[in-house]
């Protein structure tokens, strides 16, 4: 089949396991920082700090609703332009899927903490608890069972938006799906075996998904006792 | 003619309908009574098919509800209304009424309207042709309902605890039509709790007790004396319905 | 510093890549509605075949990258000789992977139909298909609408990976314009706005929709 038929090589597995730690380097890192700022946005959104909640309101809203490969861009091609700094490729996938991650996790934890029970904070409030051991006894580990669900399937969605770096050339899993079919031009071998890869990663997620959300239910549930 | 002979009707291991016979004549009108769990819905559930039969058998005018092609049949000849009225929330009052004659009788569109209106002017709704179900009262939703039911042009007509979801003064709107129907002789198998009502339009009473008929009676034997003639649990059971206290 | 004048040069090609992004939009969501209510009526379907599938279907595409779909659609399509260019291509696993996620919403609304509304019908003999396609598809996807509304948004936004397959689509063009203007920031500062925007009117294109085949519902709805 023409000049690349190399056939496959035991570097294409080495090569295969470099993508699948970037992959999931990047997973991992960006869904931590993208955990911990968007908890903090959504708290700066919920109580009401006027002009940075607006502010961040704003930012958000426009990772949600535009193209992470465009957010991608602006961070590798842009930002550096504009700021004359040097960015690699690494840097603006992990700032750009933190971002993005934050985006999202900040409405999960608004919409969670707004569900919970009005009455059960006003009781709370009676017995003039301070501020902060509201958050942390009552707001905290409820609005967690009820969020826990939200950012499991956040984490899978977020698992595929990591094959997007691949664009700024990060030799992520994808990209390396990429190079491999480039070089032995066997899509049909190349494309299932770094989508298996992803499924089952995926299936991982969800595993650890359900056992971090059975056990924060049953925390919610002895909660109510 | 309806027949069930030796109707048995499980839900697992649950025996809901034990052996129940009843046989509904032309231009009969009946009245199930009965308590919470008796069997009667699923009595009257197991003449349309919507649940199949453990054993025994029914046939509407020949035809055998457990045979699959049969079944259309007998869909077509009896029509139910139902105690949540269960009307299509997307249609039109109007569509509600003509989309069965349409699509299972195959009737002209033109055809179907003019019968849908003119059982809309008989219950009074003429004017609400055109709104959605969601629009409607309780006992508005229940008189489109009846009208759904009888554009079929059914020999037989079934109903289940038609009024109980509806308050007093829709009850009475609801019943008064029925009464009507039964007056022009159509044919009708009815659940219900409304003693009075049963009285007023039935021929016979069947009483229904934990899915055995416990007693098939004419009407005037059913409800005369104080309940003498009844088995004690029908009486305590009209006493309980508290309407007949005192009337006999 | 933002230099808006040096884009305004470069309009009408930004124009030719919306218009390809619109038209790969539409042909996917179209493709991916009608592959979505095949998918959902196998998913609810008692057919164990076909159920299992329909399930299998939506699992591999709700869980497989999309970028990864489409080199595979790009570089093997022609390998068992289906010759397609990038924006058929497009159009072609889009239609493929959105369905699936069509076809759990749609899914999602055909469960929510009353019980009670399923068996008036049935006992008024209507046929199995007439039930589906008079009574249960209509209401299923007037519930819908919403979510589907969020899918489709998915929809265009995904298109713009279709440019690491050489479409021109908008994020294409961008990348271009971007690369020979030397002025990134702005192009894409820009292109984040311009997707904005689109969304957010498509989104309440879709709240009005929603309320109006709502409309009947009452209060019951929203
Ligand atoms: N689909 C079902 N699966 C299991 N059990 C059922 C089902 N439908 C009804 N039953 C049971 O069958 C029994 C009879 O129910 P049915 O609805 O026929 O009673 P009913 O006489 O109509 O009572 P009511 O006056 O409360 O409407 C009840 O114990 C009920 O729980
Ligand atoms: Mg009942």
């Amino acid at each position: 089949m023409g000049y690349g038929d190399e056939g496959f090589t035991i570097y294409d597995l080495l090569l295969w396991a470099e993508g699948l730690g970037i992959t999931l380097w990047i997973f991992i890192l960006s869904t931590v920082i993208g955990l911990v700022l968007g908890v903090l946005i959504g708290l700066v959104r919920y109580y009401h700090i006027t002009i940075l909640g607006k502010l961040l309101m704003i930012v958000s809203e426009s990772l949600k609703n535009s193209p992470v490969i465009v957010q991608l861009f602006l961070v590798y091609f842009g930002i550096p332009a504009l700021l004359q700094i040097d960015m690699t490729p690494n840097m603006a996938a992990v700032i750009t899927l933190s971002g993005n991650t934050a985006a999202f996790v900040a409405v999960i934890v608004i919409s969670s903490i707004e569900s919970i029970d009005r009455r059960q904070l006003e009781a709370a409030r009676s017995f003039a608890l301070p501020k902060l051991v509201i958050l942390r006894h009552i707001i905290f580990p409820q609005s967690l069972s009820i969020a826990m669900p939200m950012l499991v399937s956040l984490a899978i969605n977020q698992l595929q938006v990591t094959s997007l770096v691949s664009v700024i050339g990060v030799i992520d899993l994808t990209r390396v799906g990429d190079i491999v079919n480039q070089r032995t031009f066997e899509p049909f071998i190349v494309w299932p075996l770094i989508g298996l890869t992803y499924f089952i990663l995926a299936k991982l997620i969800a595993i650890v998904g359900m056992r971090l959300e059975r056990k924060f239910s049953a925390y919610r549930l002895v909660g109510e006792l | 003619m309806i027949e069930i002979k030796k109707l048995h009707k499980n839900f697992g291991d649950l025996q809901v309908l034990k052996g129940v016979d009843l046989t509904l004549k032309p231009g009969e009108v009946v009245s199930i009574l009965g308590g919470s769990g008796s069997g009667k819905s699923t009595m009257i559930r197991c003449i349309n098919g919507l649940e199949g039969i453990t054993s025994g058998s029914i046939f509407v005018d020949g035809f055998d509800v457990s045979n699959k092609k049969e079944l259309l049949e007998v869909r077509k000849k009896c029509s139910t209304v139902f105690q949540q009225f269960d009307l299509y929330p997307h249609l039109s009052v109007l569509e509600n009424i003509t989309l069965a004659p349409v699509y299972v009788l195959s009737s002209s569109k033109k055809d179907a309207e003019a019968i849908a209106l003119d059982l809309l002017d008989s219950v009074g709704l003429a004017d609400k042709k055109d709104v959605f179900p969601a629009q409607l009262s309780g006992g508005q939703k229940q008189r489109v309902g009846i009208c759904r039911a009888l554009a079929m042009r059914p020999d037989y007509l079934l109903l289940d605890e038609v009024t109980s979801s509806l308050d007093p003064e829709m009850t009475a709107e609801v019943l008064d039509i029925l009464k009507k129907l039964a007056r022009e002789g159509i044919t009708m198998i009815s659940v219900t709790h409304e003693i009075e009502f049963a009285r007023e339009i039935s021929d016979r009473i069947v009483f229904l007790d934990q899915g055995r008929i416990l007693s098939d009676l004419p009407k005037d034997e059913f409800f005369a004396g104080d309940g003498g003639l009844a088995d004690p649990r029908i009486a305590r059971f009209l006493s309980k319905m508290g309407e007949f206290n005192g009337q006999a | 510093m933002l230099d808006l004048a040096s884009i305004t040069e470069y309009v009408p090609a930004f124009l030719d890549g919306f218009i390809i992004t619109a038209e790969v939009s539409i042909l996917s969501i179209l493709g991916s509605f009608i592959l979505g209510i095949l998918i959902a009526l196998m998913r609810v379907s008692s057919n164990r075949f076909l159920n299992y599938t329909s399930l299998v279907y939506v699992d591999l595409f709700r869980n497989i990258p999309f970028i990864v779909l489409i080199f595979f659609g790009y570089y093997g399509l022609p390998e068992i000789g289906v010759y397609m260019d990038a924006f058929w291509t497009g159009c072609l696993v889009l239609s493929i992977a959105v369905g699936a996620y069509v076809g759990e919403t749609i899914r999602a609304g055909i469960l929510s139909v009353e019980k009670g509304i399923l068996e008036a019908a049935r006992s008024f003999g209507f046929s199995k298909f007439q039930i589906y396609a008079k009574i249960i598809l209509p209401i299923a996807l007037t519930i819908s609408v919403r979510p589907l509304g969020s899918v489709f948004i998915n929809l265009i936004l995904t298109t713009s990976i279709l440019s690491s397959i050489t479409l021109n689509e908008l994020t294409g063009v961008s990348k271009v314009i971007a690369s020979t203007t030397f002025r990134p920031f702005e192009v894409y500062v820009f292109l984040v706005i311009f997707y904005g925007l689109l969304t957010f009117m498509i989104s309440a294109l879709i709240s009005l929709w929603h309320r109006h085949l709502n409309r009947y519902l009452g209060e019951e709805a929203s």
